[in-house]
């Protein structure tokens, strides 16, 4: 490629101001790919640690309202089957240390439903023993067999549960689990704090929340309905939307950087006038000029855009490592969209801001262009 | 045969302050294998006369023949290729292409018509021209004046164009070396092809074997 061959001479021949325009590309792209990366990571690191069930339902009292055994026994007529939530928080002591932790009340049966077992058993039916969190077991060194103290009883744990991350119905990693019974006697409870509501078929899911709505709050509210699939879609969408703005403060520096290219290009069609109008004369077309000037632009941002997406993987690695702890999130399809994502969007803003100065050069008329000093 | 043919032709240029006839009314007819120079005071309408003959400028009016080809309604890309296939230009200011060697200034008309062989070829043609060659490799910045104009003319014949024109081929060289440029178009010429010379220099001039003479975009002599 004679053309090809061209571009690569011309740009050594200011190698400084190639240079820069690369470093123009370099720094769009590396802004793009390590902000991509960052805002991905962030994302998978946060989904991570949430708890999320799609199919799942959270019935909260609304305001002062509690959810009474009545409501409940709508809930399970609409929907079949239904977990009810007691919870507080009450400072309990381990040995000699005293921990302030959440207290969930579940029926037994609805504890292997919700919660995963790491460590011995689920409580028994009527059970006046107790399970705890993965987090709190860890922080206070707690072992199946050991008691707590929780007012004045002395429940057993039977059970340590698995981690299960932030949820939106239950928080148990760092809470203890005793059954309804004996959250009943101890806080003198009757109603429901939340009810978790499963749906089989996903697409139930709207009809059910608004079945439930509609049977509770007929006369004032009394509950709210919050579906898990909307929380995870609105989760999604807000790191959508910081990902589109690390985006586009990506874009920013990328357009600065075909901006200069454009500039650099400008530059260079007037300054090689003269050679353009020798060229034309002794038989070169005009595509070959515009291939010559397209190919120069195509250099500076393939070459920007490889180095860019090589740094901004490199700075995308370190704040994994250092910040996020963990580096797998940079080996995932989403992130590694990103390093392509950059290096097309570096080639694409250099050849582009090469059209106009090329487009330029080919029109010149030959005489003209031979005349030039 | 006939190479280059003007019938009446006329060059307006459309300026600001009013139109220019820079050429009026030019019939010429030049055989292959001739040698002409074209003399006359500057603005007389000489550069113009080589660039309409050259395929670089159109004229307003008149028809424009190169070989038995008509070329005046010809667009640019047509232009273009008898340029590339049938002319060789040699400039005062030699105008080789900066970045590349004198080798591959001579072999680019060759790769731009696509002849596989452009290196054996422009070797040759380097050797003709009388350059020695590891001179070849040498950027033309490298090269005295004399020496790019050499190659100017090696790159002009290289697609064995039945034309050159050149404009103001010694002006910008010292005496001695306009001789042996000149004795080296004469060599060309000799071995067939024809040549067009612009010149000022009646010394440029007295190598060929007609002379036109220019004056207020007409003809006003030939010797």
């Amino acid at each position: 490629m004679i053309y090809f061959e061209f571009a690569k001479r011309n740009l050594k021949r200011h190698t400084f101001r190639s240079v820069l325009a690369i470093v123009g590309i370099v720094i769009g792209v590396l802004a793009i790919t390590a902000l991509g990366i960052l805002g991905n990571s962030v994302r998978l690191s946060a989904s991570e640690q949430l708890h999320l069930i799609g199919n799942e339902l959270v019935v909260y009292p609304y305001g002062d309202a509690t959810i009474s055994e009545d409501h409940l026994e709508q809930i399970e007529k609409v929907a079949g089957e239904a977990i009810p939530v007691m919870s507080g928080v009450d400072k309990v002591i381990f040995g000699d240390e005293t921990a302030l932790v959440a207290v969930y009340g579940l029926r037994s049966e609805d504890i292997p439903k919700l919660l995963e077992n790491a460590d011995g058993q689920y409580l028994k039916h009527g059970s006046s023993n107790c399970m705890v969190g993965s987090r709190l077991a860890a922080d206070y060194e707690l072992n199946v067999g050991e008691r707590a103290t929780l007012k004045a009883q002395k429940p057993r744990i039977v059970g340590i549960l698995e981690e299960r991350g932030i949820g939106f119905d239950i928080n148990p990693d760092n809470a203890i689990i005793i059954s309804d019974k004996l959250f009943t006697a101890l806080y003198n409870a009757s109603d429901y704090n939340l009810v978790v509501v499963r749906v089989e078929d996903l697409e139930e899911l709207e009809a059910t929340r608004e079945e439930i709505e509609a049977r509770l709050n007929k006369k004032e509210q009394v509950v709210t309905v919050m579906e898990m699939k909307m929380i995870v879609e609105g989760i999604k969408s807000l790191f959508d939307t910081i990902s589109l703005f690390l985006l586009g403060i990506g874009s920013i520096s990328l357009v600065v950087a075909g901006v200069s290219i454009l500039n650099v290009m400008m530059m260079s069609t007037v300054e090689r006038t003269k050679e353009i109008g020798v060229m034309r004369a002794i038989g070169t077309s005009r595509s070959g000029i515009l291939q010559m000037f397209l190919f120069e632009s195509l250099i500076l941002g393939a070459v920007g855009g490889v180095l860019g997406a090589l740094f901004g993987f490199g700075i995308g690695y370190l704040v994994d490592v250092l910040i996020l702890e963990e580096a797998s999130y940079l080996f995932t399809t989403s992130s590694i969209a990103y390093i392509f994502l950059g290096v097309g969007f570096g080639i694409g803003t250099s050849v582009i801001s090469g059209l106009y100065p090329a487009w330029r050069a080919s029109k010149l008329k030959p005489i003209e262009a031979l005349r030039y000093e | 045969m006939i190479v280059v043919e003007l019938v009446e032709v006329t060059k307006i240029y459309e300026l600001p302050r009013g139109s220019v006839k820079v050429l009026d009314n030019v019939s010429v007819c030049i055989e292959a294998g001739d040698f002409i120079s074209i003399m006359g005071p500057s603005g007389s309408g000489k550069t113009t006369l080589l660039n309409i003959i050259g395929c670089l400028d159109t004229p307003t009016s008149g028809r424009v023949m190169i070989g038995n080809e008509d070329v005046s309604g010809l667009g640019d890309e047509e232009l273009t290729k008898i340029r590339r296939d049938k002319i060789g230009f040699v400039f005062q200011q030699f105008n080789l292409i900066p970045t590349l060697t004198a080798v591959e200034n001579i072999a680019y008309p060759l790769r731009l018509k696509g002849v596989s062989e452009h290196e054996e070829r422009s070797k040759a043609l380097l050797r003709s021209i009388g350059l020695a060659e590891e001179l070849g490799e040498n950027k033309p910045n490298e090269l005295s004046g004399g020496e790019q104009q050499r190659v100017a003319i090696a790159r002009a014949l290289a697609n064995e164009p039945e034309t050159i024109l050149a404009d103001e081929p010694t002006g910008n060289l010292d005496s001695k070396t306009s001789t042996d440029i000149m004795e080296l178009l004469k060599e060309t010429n000799e071995r067939g092809t024809t040549i067009i010379v612009v010149t000022h220099d009646p010394q440029v001039a007295a190598y060929t074997r007609r002379t036109f003479r220019l004056a207020d975009g007409r003809i006003e002599g030939t010797a």
